[in-house]
């Protein structure tokens, strides 16, 4: 896998991550609860994803 | 300044005559080194927006909890059509509005005005819910703004009606 792919998903990631917060805070003074938790799934996952995405971009990086 | 030291400008790793800070304007450095910070500090700030999810969820879980709350409002014949009566719902703190509209039905709103909390009334001229603050008015039919400075809808509390006993059962802060 290139370099410039991993570039690309952590951007997604923080880009699911903004809206992600944003809907989660939506969600809960919207008092929709349900909402909440499942943005907040989306949301670690995405991180995960991109904490992932990083080591690998750094094993190569600097190998 | 000595010979010595004039050949030592321009060169790497030499603190004479402040010239180690020729450093910073070695641009390909300069480039690679924000690269990969740049990149990092999008990871910490993807990291950071996830973990900031997390007490929401929490504060979630805990409220959900709690959720079932069933109240007596009124009974039904003490509500005639065209009229409206106030209630608190969920809590002691937060107004509320029961309409008995023209056509029978029941519509059950938070009466607390979205533009700056004042209280909303039924106006029946207009079969309308009017903020009298600054002239903002909402549909009976789904508490949406129909005109003035509000923007967002009231909160709609569910109904239900039973052996003559208005009841609400719950709320929904967002609705379509």
């Amino acid at each position: 896998m290139g370099k410039k792919i991993y570039w690309i998903i952590i951007f997604i990631t923080l880009a699911v991550n903004v809206v992600a917060l944003q809907w989660t805070i939506e969600s809960f003074f919207g008092e929709e609860y349900e909402h909440v938790i499942t943005y907040s799934i989306v949301s670690i996952v995405s991180s995960l994803i991109c904490v992932l995405t990083f080591w690998r971009w750094r094993k190569q990086e600097y190998k | 300044m000595s010979k010595e030291q004039k050949g030592k400008r321009n060169q790497k790793e030499t603190r004479e005559d402040m010239v180690g800070l020729i450093h910073n304007l070695e641009r390909d450095e300069d480039l690679k080194f924000n690269r990969r910070s740049f990149l990092k500090s999008a990871v910490g700030a993807t990291v950071t927006l996830g973990v900031a999810t997390l007490p929401f969820s929490v504060l979630a879980l805990q409220d959900k909890e709690k959720d079932d709350n069933r109240k007596e409002i009124a009974k039904l014949a003490d509500i005639p059509k065209d009229s409206a009566i106030n209630f608190q719902y969920p809590t002691e703190s937060e107004p509320a509005i029961l309409v008995h509209t023209k056509d029978g039905e029941l519509k059950a709103y938070n009466n607390k005005c979205t533009h700056l909390q004042c209280p909303v009334f039924y106006e029946k001229e207009e079969s309308v819910l009017l903020c009298p603050c600054h002239r903002g008015f909402f549909s009976v039919d789904n508490g949406h703004p129909l005109a003035g400075p509000p923007q967002r809808e009231l909160p709609l509390i569910d109904i239900q009606v039973e052996n003559g006993v208005v009841y609400a059962v719950g709320r929904q802060i967002r609705h379509g």
